[in-house]
């Protein structure tokens, strides 16, 4: 199965039940297998004029209670910026898949690449916080979309699923399993404030239709929901909740693996870097080399680094000009080598053995 | 049926003076607490509304509250109802 | 039992913070009238908007609101109405979010023929920033960005509402509210999109520049400008001209093409 394909049957698995997209090289097969799947089983599927139209009309959509989800790839993904800021002030669950391909601007449309993943966390503006997820195989594609979908009705946040054109495009058997497990919104208690937050700091999600009646607003609002832009403490309880909810729960929300944490040299990787670390520590046996494999990108698990308590260099490969190593070299002392690589190719064996050389 | 301005709603923009055939509505001449000239009833007994809402069972006329941008003007009920009350001039 | 106007109104929320002889009022009482009339219910109508001053206007409605990002309302709208259609779909926007930002949404809705309703509040004006111009600032008016008047061709909306394909399309002014009212009950009973031009005076940001300071002076011109769309055609027919200065008010279109998003009981 493809890479895209098992996102979209991955949504469809976690209930994903609107669909609102855009053509886009490399993320056009999410949206044709949804068109394909979606009206026989009396879901909704539509193409939007945009990627900002198919942003909002998931974000519309969320609102009535729909498990709802894009694709795209970098251009639509910087057109979808705004609307993502607007899905964190007003707390709507919905997932965005990203296969990202070169940038930037047009790029290298039909070539894989890490560089948008500075973009998902920080792109829009103002200060928020978000999950991003990144598979590095075509199973991780399917489970990972569903874990999206369960966080983004945890936390009331836009999710990310951060894939590339390589994993996306990429064809591998997967095992779908029976049951696959999914979780909904906590829905809004009666004689609760829309945006009244619970001790999780997440409020209860009042769905359209059922009689709560509530504003929703992308303005900085109360608990009530109702604008209230002038009072500076309204703003920064908002926004700092808003951080924290998802931040105070970074451990819990976590997801690698982690290999020899007694070694010298430690690669860290997300997406396709992670499958030529694999590759190396089977082809060598005899090189001890540590490994760490994120999943979950943002929030960024910095605890993973101290885990590895005698290394000596922490090796980070990315398809972009180091954008995830800056992070990492900002939670710890050890020295960190970003090995970036642009131009559509993943990163092969030799040139991470040859970047290991100095440090053996 | 009794026809009211409701001054912590009005700000005084007079377009309720322009739209009432019977121009019940006219320009205020004083100032209110919230420093607004709302505008005064001239006999608003001739209302039709207030006439005949009763007789009729729904809204008559009620230009000025559909064109009130602050949804301003109401009738109220009025004790003891008097259909008779008022002397129609034409 | 069916809910009455002042239950429509979110009362708290009153008064609301459009500037004195702001006709955005106007065109929210002809609305929720409108909306008494059909019978909707509370619980199953949504109110949309995006960014401007008429845009504030679901805030002050009872419904659910969704008070969205500067252009996208019809966007949101199509998301809201595509998942669940059983619920009635009131768009309230303003001439800069409509034409300008959300120029695209706004054919692609009418093209789509999504059955919703959609309310313009034309103020010829950016009025939430300031007066700039707009899509639909006559020309020679004045505004903060064209100084020396307005020089662009201004979109027809309603024209362009029939154009790409809406099922309901009119324009009235906050002048002839029954009849706005009307239209508007007739765009919600029609199938299919419905686009319904409210011509609404500003008289902070456009009145104040161009002469017609009191709300009373731009209603007055609105009155006296305005000419029936029947009344221009026939003109036309006759040969005779239409006066440069007056915009055409009526109903342009009632039709029925095929329409997404209508709600089969």
């Amino acid at each position: 199965m493809q890479g895209n394909i098992a996102c979209a049957e991955g949504a469809l698995a976690a209930g994903c039940n609107f669909f609102g997209g855009y053509p886009i090289t490399p993320s056009t097969e999410v949206a044709e297998h949804m068109a394909k799947k979606m009206p026989k089983m009396g879901r909704t599927f539509i193409q939007m004029e945009d990627e900002i139209a198919s942003i909002s009309s998931v974000i519309g959509a969320s609102w009535t209670g729909a498990k709802a989800m894009t694709a795209t790839s970098g251009p639509g993904f910087s057109l979808m910026m705004e609307n993502i800021g607007y899905a964190v002030m007003t707390e709507t669950p919905c997932v965005i898949v990203n296969i990202q391909r070169g940038g930037p601007s047009t790029g290298q449309p039909t070539m894989s690449a890490q560089g948008d993943m500075m973009q998902c966390r920080f792109g829009s503006h103002g200060d928020f916080s978000i999950i991003a997820l990144t598979p590095s195989t075509v199973q991780e594609m399917f489970e990972l979309t569903v874990r999206a979908f369960n966080l983004a009705e945890r936390f009331r946040c836009p999710v990310f699923l951060m894939s590339d054109e390589t994993i996306g495009h990429m064809r591998e058997r997967i095992v779908i399993p029976e049951i696959v497990e999914t979780k909904n919104r906590k829905p809004l208690e009666k004689g609760k404030l829309p945006f009244e937050a619970d001790s999780d700091l997440i409020p209860g999600f009042p769905v359209f239709g059922e009689g709560h009646r509530v504003h929703v607003t992308g303005l900085t609002h109360n608990a009530k929901g109702y604008p209230d832009t002038t009072n500076h403490k309204i703003h920064s309880d908002l926004v700092k909740r808003l951080v924290e909810k998802v931040e105070s729960k970074r451990h819990e929300i976590a997801d690698y693996d982690i290999l020899n944490n007694d070694a010298e040299i430690v690669f860290l990787t997300y997406g396709p870097a992670t499958r030529t670390v694999r590759q190396i520590i089977k082809d060598r046996p005899d090189l001890h080399i540590g490994h760490i494999n994120l999943r979950i990108v943002w929030p960024f698990p910095e605890e993973v680094l101290s885990e590895f308590k005698s290394a000596k260099v922490f090796i980070i490969p990315e398809m972009n000009l180091g954008q995830i190593s800056r992070e990492a070299a900002r939670h710890t002392n050890v020295p960190v080598l970003s090995l970036p690589k642009l131009g559509g190719e993943m990163h092969n064996p030799k040139e991470l053995l040859l970047a290991m050389e100095e440090y053996l | 049926m009794k026809l009211i301005i409701d001054e912590s709603r009005c700000k005084g923009c007079n377009l309720c003076t322009l739209v009432c055939p019977y121009n019940i509505f006219q320009e205020g001449s004083k100032l209110n607490e919230k420093g607004i000239v709302v505008p005064s009833l001239d006999r608003p007994g001739r209302c039709t509304n207030c006439r005949l809402q009763k007789l009729y069972q729904r809204r008559l006329c009620g230009v000025c509250q559909l064109i009130c941008p602050d949804q301003a003007i109401h009738w109220v009920e009025e004790e003891p109802y008097e259909p008779l009350g008022v002397v129609i001039e034409f | 039992m069916t809910p009455s106007l002042e239950e429509w109104y979110r009362q708290e929320r009153m008064p609301h913070i459009f500037c004195t002889g702001c006709g955005n009022g106007t065109v929210i009482n002809c609305t929720l009238n409108a909306v008494v009339e059909m019978g909707w219910e509370i619980d199953n109508t949504i109110f949309i908007s995006g960014i401007g001053c008429s845009s504030r206007a679901p805030g002050y409605v009872a419904t659910d609101s969704l008070h969205t990002t500067h252009g996208r309302a019809l966007a949101f709208a199509t998301g809201v109405k595509m998942a669940r259609p059983e619920f009635n779909v009131v768009v309230f926007t303003g001439d800069g979010d409509l034409s300008a930002i959300g120029g695209n949404h706004f054919i692609h809705a009418c093209r789509r023929n999504i059955d919703m309703t959609v309310i313009c509040m034309n103020n010829m004006i950016y009025g939430m920033t300031g007066g700039q111009g707009s899509p639909c600032t006559p020309v020679g008016a004045i505004s903060t960005t064209t100084p020396y008047g307005a020089g662009e061709p201004v979109f027809d909306l309603a024209e362009l509402a029939v154009a790409a394909g809406a099922n309901y399309s009119a324009r009235w002014t906050t002048y002839h509210v029954k009849e706005l009212t009307k239209a508007i009950k007739a765009g919600m009973e029609t199938p299919g999109l419905s686009f319904i031009e409210a011509m609404t005076q500003c008289p902070t940001s456009f009145g104040r520049k161009n002469r017609q300071r009191q709300p009373s002076d731009m209603i007055e011109h609105m009155k006296n400008h305005s000419i029936l769309l029947s009344k221009k055609k026939r003109l036309e027919e006759e040969g005779k001209s239409v006066p440069d200065d007056t915009f055409a008010v009526g109903e342009f279109a009632r039709r029925n093409r095929p329409a997404m998003g209508v709600y089969k009981k």
